[in-house]
C-alpha cells in the first residue's frame, strides 16, 4: 500500500484551485468532470512532484457532517492538515504580502515553528517548519 | 486566543518545557543537516554537545520521533535525489551523500523510495 492522496475538504472547487496555485504555489494534476459541477480536482507540490496529490474535494457542499465537522475546527482554530515549509517567516511574510490571513503568526514550539492560515474554503492550514 | 492555542500551549507546557535539552537536539539535527555526507555516529554527535550517547539517543528519539541514524538516512536518501536529477552516476552520487558502500546505498534508496537509482534517474530524466 502506498498513501499517494491527502483530500482537502473545500467549498467551491474553483476558488481552492485559485487559492492552492495561485498564492500557495501548489500544481494542478488532474481534473476530471465527476457530473453536477463536481471534478476529480488534485494538486502537487511545485518542490515535491512525484509527493502525494493534494485533493479539493467539495465533501462540504454535499455531505452536511463534513460541513458541521469543517466548521468546528474553523471555529476552534485546528489546522485540517499542514504543509512542510523551509522557512516559517518567510513564507509567512510572503502569503501576508498576498493578503492570506493568518490566524497564529510563526511560533515556536519546540523543535518546531508553526504557522496557521486560512484557505477561505473553510479550513485552516498549518505551516511547519522544522527547527 | 483560539482553543488550538490554548491547546499548543498545553503541550507546550508538558512537551517542550526543558529548553535546555530542546536547544541540545536541534544543535544535533542542525550538525546533521549540514554534515550528513561525513562519517556520522552517535560517538561523534555525543561530543558535539557533550552528553552521552545514549542520553542523546534518548533525547533525539523523544523530540524527533525517530532515532539520529534513521534521521540522517532520510536526509541522505533525500540529498541524493537531488544528485541524482542533476545526472550525477548513481556511485558518485552514492559517495557524495556519504555511504560507504553501492550495494547499501542502491538498497535503501529503492526501500526508501520503491525504485533503484537508475531506475529513478532515467525516470527523472525523461521527464525532463
Amino acid at each position: 500500500m502506498k498513501v499517494t492522496l491527502i483530500s482537502i475538504p473545500v467549498r467551491d472547487q474553483e476558488k481552492a484551485l485559485s487559492f492552492y496555485t495561485e498564492k500557495l504555489g501548489f500544481l494542478k494534476k488532474k481534473d476530471l468532470p465527476l457530473g453536477g459541477g463536481n471534478r476529480w480536482l488534485t494538486l502537487v507540490s511545485a518542490e515535491w512532484q512525484d509527493g502525494p496529490e493534494l485533493l479539493l474535494e467539495p465533501a462540504p457542499v454535499h455531505f452536511e457532517p463534513c460541513r458541521v465537522f469543517q466548521d468546528a475546527l474553523m471555529e476552534a482554530g485546528y489546522p485540517y492538515t499542514q504543509f512542510d515549509v523551509q522557512n516559517v517567516d518567510a513564507e509567512y511574510e510572503r502569503l501576508t504580502k498576498l493578503d492570506v490571513e493568518f490566524s497564529m503568526k510563526p511560533t515556536e514550539m519546540g523543535t518546531v515553528k508553526v504557522a496557521v492560515f486560512n484557505d477561505t474554503c473553510g479550513n485552516n492550514i498549518q505551516l511547519v517548519e522544522e527547527l | 486566543m483560539t482553543f488550538y492555542e490554548k491547546e499548543l500551549n498545553r503541550i507546550r507546557s508538558i512537551v517542550y518545557s526543558n529548553e535546555g535539552q530542546i536547544n541540545s537536539v536541534i544543535g544535533i539535527r542542525n550538525y546533521i543537516e549540514n554534515n550528513y555526507d561525513a562519517d556520522l555516529n552517535l560517538d561523534v554527535l555525543s561530543h558535539i554537545q557533550f552528553i552521552s550517547k545514549y542520553h542523546l539517543l534518548r533525547m533525539f528519539k523523544k523530540y524527533y520521533g525517530q532515532t539520529p541514524r534513521q534521521y540522517l538516512i532520510d536526509i541522505r536518501i533525500e540529498k541524493s535525489k537531488e544528485h541524482l536529477v542533476n545526472e550525477m552516476s548513481v556511485t558518485e552520487t552514492c559517495f557524495a551523500v556519504g555511504f560507504e558502500s553501492l550495494g547499501s546505498f542502491s538498497t535503501l534508496f529503492k526501500t526508501k523510495t520503491g525504485k533503484s537509482p537508475t531506475e529513478f534517474q532515467k525516470e527523472q530524466l525523461s521527464r525532463s
